[in-house]
């Protein structure tokens, strides 16, 4: 059985399916690799505090991002997270009258995944009169898993979960 | 005057491929422009202690670990140029550190070998952060890097305020 030849390149039309084909796959590589589109909630504007330690989470799926910011007044610190069952940004105070919001926002998807962790992003210059309260608020809801994200250095290498 | 007919040229033409290699190449530029890979963040894992009475209490009968409490403030000093740089003070076993990383962790190491000798095996020992209200966020993930560099495996913030 004769084998397929590879057609010959002319001046005028190169071979391009060596082309194609590293393309191709450098297109599956970025397909399977990068993440495109993926919303985890994380505010952009935050400025992360450097560390040289750290770990990457795996199970993202299994986590919730509290974006804490400083209030124009008051003591109270704005929360945002993206709800997971709308897919929309929330506001979520920490106290609403008599109501807790955010721990019962918490609670909720403790209860639903005992796998459920929290990240929380503030900003590196955030006090911790702000970021106390929705410590206070992990700890009702009885959310064990804390982590809290920082940038990385260059040159650092993390480590895995 | 003869002119020579033009040499028909033969080879084995497939299909055009220039439209192929047009949307792909565009596809593969999106995708390297879009594309996220390392974030550039990475965690640092805590974990909420457990409250003897309040909201997250639990009624177990394990041996409570040892606490080993680090006070850490922020402030401000004037600069050699005159701006105000900010600061941090740690504060624990009877020792104080301002603003030295380095420092801090070879006086939690000491702490931990003395623990050690003491039959405090490194994972009952809880470290507990106990920062100030105006301790800024950079600060407290700098000491929470010094207590993981001095091999501390159980670090967490305090909620006492």
């Amino acid at each position: 059985m004769r084998g397929h030849k590879m057609p010959a390149a002319h001046a005028t039309h190169p071979n391009v399916t060596p082309l194609i084909d590293i393309v191709m796959c450098l297109i599956i590589f970025y397909m399977l690799v990068a993440k495109i589109g993926v919303n985890m909630g994380q505010d952009a504007k935050i400025e992360l505090p450097t560390s040289l330690l750290g770990i990457t989470l795996k199970d993202m799926g299994n986590t919730v991002t509290l974006n804490i910011a400083r209030p124009p007044t008051g003591d109270e610190p704005l929360v945002t997270m993206l709800d997971p069952s709308t897919g929309q940004m929330v506001d979520l105070k920490i106290i609403d009258g008599t109501k807790r919001p955010l721990a019962a926002f918490l609670k909720k998807l403790k209860g639903e995944n005992i796998e459920f962790k929290v990240i929380i992003r503030g900003d590196q210059n955030l006090e911790y009169r702000y970021l106390e309260p929705v410590l206070i608020t992990c700890s009702e809801a009885a959310v064990k898993n804390v982590n809290f994200a920082a940038r990385v250095p260059q040159m650092v290498k993390t480590v895995s979960e | 005057m003869k002119m020579r007919a033009a040499q028909k040229v033969h080879y084995d033409a497939g299909p055009n491929m220039t439209p192929l290699v047009d949307v792909v190449m565009v596809i593969l530029i999106f995708l390297m422009l879009t594309g996220s890979f390392a974030v550039g963040e990475h965690f640092l894992q805590s974990n909420m202690p457990v409250t003897k009475k309040g909201a997250g209490q639990v009624n177990d009968k394990s041996v409570p670990d040892e606490p080993l409490e680090i006070r850490v403030d922020s402030f401000t000093r004037p600069g050699p140029d005159g701006v105000s740089v900010d600061m941090w003070a740690a504060q624990a076993g009877g020792f104080m550190i301002q603003n030295n990383t380095d420092q801090l962790v070879s006086q939690l190491t000491k702490m931990r070998e003395a623990l050690n000798k003491n039959n405090q095996p490194t994972d009952k020992i809880q470290v507990i952060i106990n920062p100030g209200r105006q301790t800024k966020y950079r600060h407290l993930i700098d000491v929470y890097q010094a207590a993981l560099r001095a091999d501390f495996s159980k670090v967490s913030f305090s909620t006492a305020h």
